[in-house]
Formats: C-alpha cells, structure tokens, sequence
C-alpha cells in the first residue's frame, strides 16, 4: 500500500549554481521545513515558458517559488529575461483567477539558509491559506 | 500499480522501460528517518523501473557494483540513484556506469539526504522521498544517452593582467607546456603588490618577490609579454578565442591617434597603436583590483595633508631613512599616529555614505588589518618612541603568521581602541596647543565606551580593496559579475576558479581581496586548471547544450532573439519538399546551455539536452501523482 499524505505541494526550481546548494546547506544544518516542499534542480530557471507555471497549477501544484541567482547568475542576462516572464505569467495568472502570491521570484545563494527557510515557510503559509489552485481557463490569450 | 497494458503505453512512448533505482541508506544518515525499504517497494512499482535496490552506502565498491552488475546484464538502462547531494557522488555514479560500458548520461539523482532525512522524520520523510525518487525516475524515463561535444583546442592561454596573480598563472602555464600571451595595460609588470615595500605578516621584499617572477616570465620562450596593452575583442569559444589586443606607444590619452598626429604640448606621435589578433585556448582574468579611495572630507581625508591611506603611507615608510632616531615624512616629526581599521569595507546601509550610484563596499577587504598592522609593527620596531593608536572595529588578522602579527602589535605597545560602525572615530584638528595638528576622537569599546581623544601627527587610513573597473571585458566577455563588483565564479567550492564563460578562468583579486598569497594560490589553481583543459589538445564540452528538431522548426527565430550567447544560434537555409526554408542551428561550443531559448518557442522545436521541459513535466508529472 503506497503512502498517501495529502497536502499543497509546493515545486521549487532550484538553480544548480546558487539555491540547489544552499538547501543542501538547509539540509546539512539540519534545519527543519515543511514536508511539502519538492526542489528540483535547475540549470536556469530562463528555460521555462509562461505556460509550465500555469501547467503546473492545473495539475495541482499549490505553489512555485524559483529560487535563482538572482544578480549573480552565472549565465549574462538571464536573470532579466526571467523576471521579464515572471511578470507576463503574473499577468496570465490574473486573468485565470490564480492568486499571484503561489508564484514567487527569489535568489537565494548557497549559504542563504535563513531565506531559503523564510521563503519556504512564506510560501508555506500561503498554500495552506489558498488551499489547492483552480484556474480558470480563459478563451483566448492576448499577445 | 503498474498494469502490463500501462508498461507497453509507454514503451510506444519511447520512454525507458529498464531503469533501475538505487537507493542509500547512508549508514543511518537516510534510513534512521526514511524506511529506505518502503521507498524501494514504491520505486519498483513505478512506471518503467525494472529493479530497484538498497545498499548501506550506495557510493561504495559494492553499492557500485550492484549498478554495474545490473547494466551489464541488460537489466536496466536508465539508472537513478537515490542518496545524498548530487555534489557530492554524481561523479562517482556516472563513472561507475561509464565502467560498465554505458552512457553516463543515463543517469539521474534523488537528493534524499539534505532535502529529506537531514530536515525531516517519520511518514512525511517517507512520503517526501517517494516523491523524490518518482520525480528522478520520470525524468530518468525520458533521458537520452549523450556524448561530450569535442572540439580542438589550440595550447594556447592568454593571462590578462601582469600583477602578481598574472605573472604567478604566466609562469605555472608555461611550465606546463601551454605558450602564454600575457597582456598587461600599463608599461610594467607587477601591479598592486609592486607598490608595497614589505608584505605581511613575514616581511618579504615586495620588489625581490616581483622581480624574481618577472624575469621567470620574462626569459621563457613560451611566454610574450606585451605590454601599454589592451584587450578589445574577444570571439570563440573554449579552446579556439581570438582576442584582439591593441597595443599603444604614446601616453593613454594619445592612444588613438595616428602616427604623425601633433599632441598639443607635446609632439608629434611616431608610432600608431596597433592590433593583433590573438589565437587563444583559454583566458584567465588577472585584471586586479583597485584601492578604495576616500570621499573627501572621510575621516578628514582630502582636507588635511596630514590624514593618508596606507598605501600612501606604506610609500612613505620606505622613503624614510631608518638611522634617523625620530620617524620624519617630508620634513614633519611624527611621534604619534592613528590607523583607522575598516576604511571603505564593511559598510554598512543607513550609516556609510553611499557612492552616487547608491552602493556600499559591504564586505571584508580581509586584508586591510594584517597590512596595517604589519605598518604598525615597523614603525615601532624601528622607531620605538612613535606612539601608534590602532582604532579597529573588529581584528581579522586570519591565516598563517597573521594573528602573530596581532600578539607583536600589542608586544609593541600598539595602542588599540575599539569603536563600532554607528560611532566611528571623529578626525579633527587639533586644537590643545600640542604640535599635532590633528585629533582622533573615538568611544571606546574597550574602556566601556569612554570618549577617549588621542592627538597626533599622522592618520593612516587602512582602505580596503575595490573591484577593478574592466566594464569594457565585462560586457565584451559577458563575464559575470557579484553584487561586491569583483567577478564572479561559478561556485565558491565546486569551481572556485572557473567562470561560467567556458575556457575563462578567475586568478588573484580581480574575484575578491585576497591576500598576496591567496592570489597566487588561485593563479595557479587557474593555470593547473587552464593546462589540464588544453593539454590534450582538445576539450571535451558539456553535452548539456540545445537541439533543435528540424521536424519542428518553423524557422520564427525567437530562440535566436532568445539566445544569452552571441553566436550560439544561428538560422540556416534547410531544403525541404517545399523548397529552402530557414532552420535554427545550435553552435553547441557557443551554447551556454542556459535554456532561454527553449522557453520562447511556439513549436518547441528547441530544448536543451540532458535537462528538457519534457523531462520537468515528467517530473512534476510524477509529484503531483496519485498513488
């Protein structure tokens, strides 16, 4: 019989050079989060379009938090590129009636242990306060 | 949990059907908070795994060999491994099943250590690293077998730089069989580290330690040096740059005028600047970094003739004629000086005055206490009737022969007083009839915060170090760059020298103040790394670049307008059926393998191997599942 635990999962993308290693520190601290919190690795969060967020809702992610490099991405531009979409998936968001706090842009180094746990129970709060996210599908995208 | 029917589905799929899931118990660190066995059963019933297993160390011989066993007889040809950080044994797995003859990149890893056993206990941990290893399995399902891209690589590097971390990774890349183009701005080698006198904490000549490395350099064949040099341009990729170097005669400010041009006041210019392209393998960065100058009017700097850095001061130390029984500069007596720690490092929002574009040099120099100190020293050990009054915020003398440095301070009578950020010594003139035209007021944390008023004849200002200002390569080499401004590498551990720019390597202060000694540790570290990039003549680059389907390519070029990496994409003319279409082609030397392209096309014709949105979807496909 698998395990069965229901809960507002949380997806964090998680790059390779900054916030992978830092909830790997999290981790060798032994600092204590939520169980809900699924971290995937990323090269650069730039990779993913507009519609991976919104898929990720639709198939029951509560939140997303992508913990970048912020200004200290290793890959020249990337960065800006990515808080450009961010703001375009905010906008889709609104528009299918997803409160855009489930979604959170953060750079988190590889010793920021202290905000990779703020974020993390930050988003904590949140999920459990939105509980699971609908969206509302609208006809046409603009754009 | 997995019917037959399911199984041939995604055999149709094209998915893996034989992956093989390991799984670590890490000697307790995993299985005394997640039942290791339970994760098994689930992992087994998993779509498209075929074995999965447990071992008390899975990075052992024996859990290796379990992996081994499995794909050479033909059980699997997927593996995940479940265990600790990725760092830390994703090599070993990939060599384990490189040793048994498959394709490295089969491979994908379940962090279950760090994000699971080490912050979580009981059922949750359990269900947690299911979740995990069902995510690494779907990814795994989806991966294909890839091969390094090979490229050759000319033994060639090019240091930028000719300070002491310059020369230092000149010398050790030559001595490794790599010919070396070393470019310097000014007319002389040496840089920083040429302006001091003695370096701390042993009291080694500065001049003897230069000059024995520039005339290593200097005399070997397989080093040029070139000098009143520039870098302004900068194409390739690993192992095959080409850097143009423009090389000047006359003055900075005449550079770009031709020969035969007259400079007002000064003459007519014989010779032009001229360009050379240079063919390279590899560029290690040796730019340096810059001393903090003081505002005017910081601690009276600027105001009064009598308040000096320490560089200044470190000058005028080694003018000074030591038979003289009183310490003289210029022709004034000093018998008493303050050294104010903390000067431009360390500074602090709402307290420090920020530059004119709102910034504050928030870090440690680290350097700056040892240095003073070791100016502290000399002065008493030669002129032991100066009285010197070290006002510090904290002392951070690390390292080898550094905290000595502080103990022979105090043995020398230094005089240290203790002040915080928010009240930091005041430096005004000296109004008590005494000769010293300044004072130094400071609470002192070390007398319970007493207002305490030292007069004296000189202050030295321990500045700290400042990122060199080389925004021309920056923008030109797309070097990333840290919120401190001095440049950035990809990790401070796992690649502490490499930049993300494959084939650009860090050395010295142009990455962070350092000592002199740490500079040449991570020259060398830079040139042995150069050299083993380039030695066999050709680099194997990470497989993790984009591919483009043709069959889905329509030819729109948002991956092009996308793309982070000048050159990385590129449209070609395809024939088709139809006639000659435009196709986007990836230059995989050039790609970063950031991705930003595979976000912006409407066909997904273009995603990045090894790491695709495909893979992602299976990911969040397999958390999100029910059970």
């Amino acid at each position: 019989m698998a395990s069965q635990i229901k809960e507002e999962k949380i997806l964090i993308l998680a790059t390779e050079s900054c916030a992978y290693p830092g909830a790997d520190s999290v981790g060798q601290a032994h600092s204590g989060y939520p169980s809900n919190t699924y971290i995937l690795r990323v090269r650069a969060p730039v990779m993913f379009p507009e519609e991976f967020y919104l898929d990720c809702f639709r198939k029951g992610i509560s939140g997303i938090i992508i913990m970048s490099c912020g200004e200290e991405c290793p890959y020249e531009g990337a960065y800006h590129a990515l808080a450009q979409r961010i703001d375009r998936v905010y906008q889709m968001m609104k528009a299918r009636d997803l409160d855009i706090k489930r979604l959170r842009l953060t750079a988190i180094c590889t010793v920021c242990n202290r905000a990779f746990l703020k974020e993390v129970n930050l988003m904590n709060d949140i999920v459990q306060e939105l509980g699971p996210p609908v969206v509302k599908e609208v006809a046409q995208e603009e754009g | 949990m997995t019917d037959p029917k399911e199984k041939t589905e995604k055999a149709e799929s094209g998915k893996s059907e034989k992956i093989g899931v390991y799984i670590c118990y890490c000697g307790g660190n995993i299985s005394d908070h997640v039942d290791v066995e339970k994760v098994r059963d689930e992992a087994e019933k998993m779509p498209g795994v075929a074995v999965a297993r447990t071992n008390s160390f899975m990075c052992s011989d024996p859990g290796q060999e379990l992996i081994i066993e499995d794909l050479k007889n033909g059980l699997i040809d997927r593996v995940v491994v479940a265990s600790c950080a990725p760092s830390l044994h994703e090599t070993t797995f990939r060599g384990a099943i490189a040793r048994a003859g498959a394709n490295p990149y089969i491979y994908d890893h379940a962090n279950i250590r760090e994000h699971v056993s080490w912050v979580l206990h009981g059922e949750k941990a359990t269900f947690k690293a299911e979740k995990l290893v069902g995510a690494a399995v779907g990814k795994a399902s989806l991966l294909q077998e890839l091969d390094p891209i090979r490229v050759d690589a000319r033994k060639h590097a090019t240091v930028i730089g000719g300070g002491i971390a310059g020369l230092k990774a000149a010398k050790v890349l030559a001595e490794r069989g790599i010919d070396v183009v070393l470019v310097e701005k000014s007319p002389y080698l040496g840089g920083n580290a040429a302006r001091l006198d003695t370096i701390a904490p042993f009291g080694e000549k500065s001049a003897a330690l230069i000059s024995e490395l520039a005339e290593d350099v200097l005399a070997r064949d397989n080093i040029t040096v070139m000098t009143h040099s520039k870098v302004i341009g900068f194409e390739g990729y690993v192992g095959n740059f080409d850097l143009t170097v423009q090389t000047t005669f006359a003055d900075a400010a005449d550079h770009e005028q031709a020969a035969g041009h007259y400079i007002p006041t000064v003459g007519v210019i014989t010779e032009s600047a001229t360009e050379h392209i240079i063919e390279t393998g590899a560029v290690i960065l040796a730019t340096g970094f810059k001393s903090y100058q003081p505002r005017h009017g910081e601690y009276g700097f600027g105001e009064n003739s009598a308040v000096v850095t320490l560089p200044e001061f470190i000058k005028q130390m080694s003018e000074v004629d030591p038979s003289k029984t009183e310490l003289e500069i210029g022709s004034r007596k000093i018998r008493s000086i303050a050294m104010i720690h903390c000067v431009g490092s360390r500074q602090i929002p709402g307290i420090h005055e920020e530059d004119e574009d709102g910034y504050l040099n928030e870090y440690c120099s680290r350097t700056c206490c040892s240095a003073i100190l070791h100016a502290a020293n000399q002065v008493k050990e030669i002129f032991p009737d100066t009285n010197v009054y070290d006002f510090y915020r904290d002392i951070r003398t690390y390292g080898r022969g550094q905290e000595e440095l502080y103990d022979q301070a105090a043995n020398n009578r230094v005089v240290f007083l203790r002040y915080s950020a928010e009240d930091s010594p005041v430096v005004t003139a000296n109004d008590d009839g005494s000769d010293a035209p300044l004072k130094v007021t400071v609470k002192d944390g070390l007398t319970f915060n007493e207002e305490v008023e030292v007069a004296v004849d000189l202050v030295v200002l321990a500045t700290g170090m400042e990122a060199a200002s080389i925004p021309e390569l920056v923008s030109m080499m797309k070097l990333p760059v840290g919120t401190d401004k001095f440049l950035q590498e990809i990790h401070p551990k796992l690649a502490p020298v490499e930049m993300a720019v494959s084939g650009v390597f860090l050395a010295g202060t142009a990455q962070a103040p350092m000592t002199i000694a740490e500079a040449c540790n991570g020259a060398a570290a830079a040139a042995v790394k150069t050299a083993s990039l380039l030695s066999k003549g050709h680099v194997e680059l990470d497989p993790y670049v984009a591919e483009v389907d043709q069959n889905l390519c329509q030819g729109g070029g948002a991956c092009i307008e996308a793309c982070l990496a000048d050159g990385a994409l590129e449209m070609q003319d395809v024939k088709t059926a139809e006639g000659t279409v435009k196709k986007a082609r990836v230059v995989p030397a050039l790609c970063l393998g950031c991705g930003a392209c595979a976000a912006v096309c409407p066909s997904r014709a273009i995603d990045l191997k090894g790491w695709s949105l495909k893979q992602y979807e299976a990911m969040v496909d397999m958390i999100v599942a029910e059970d």
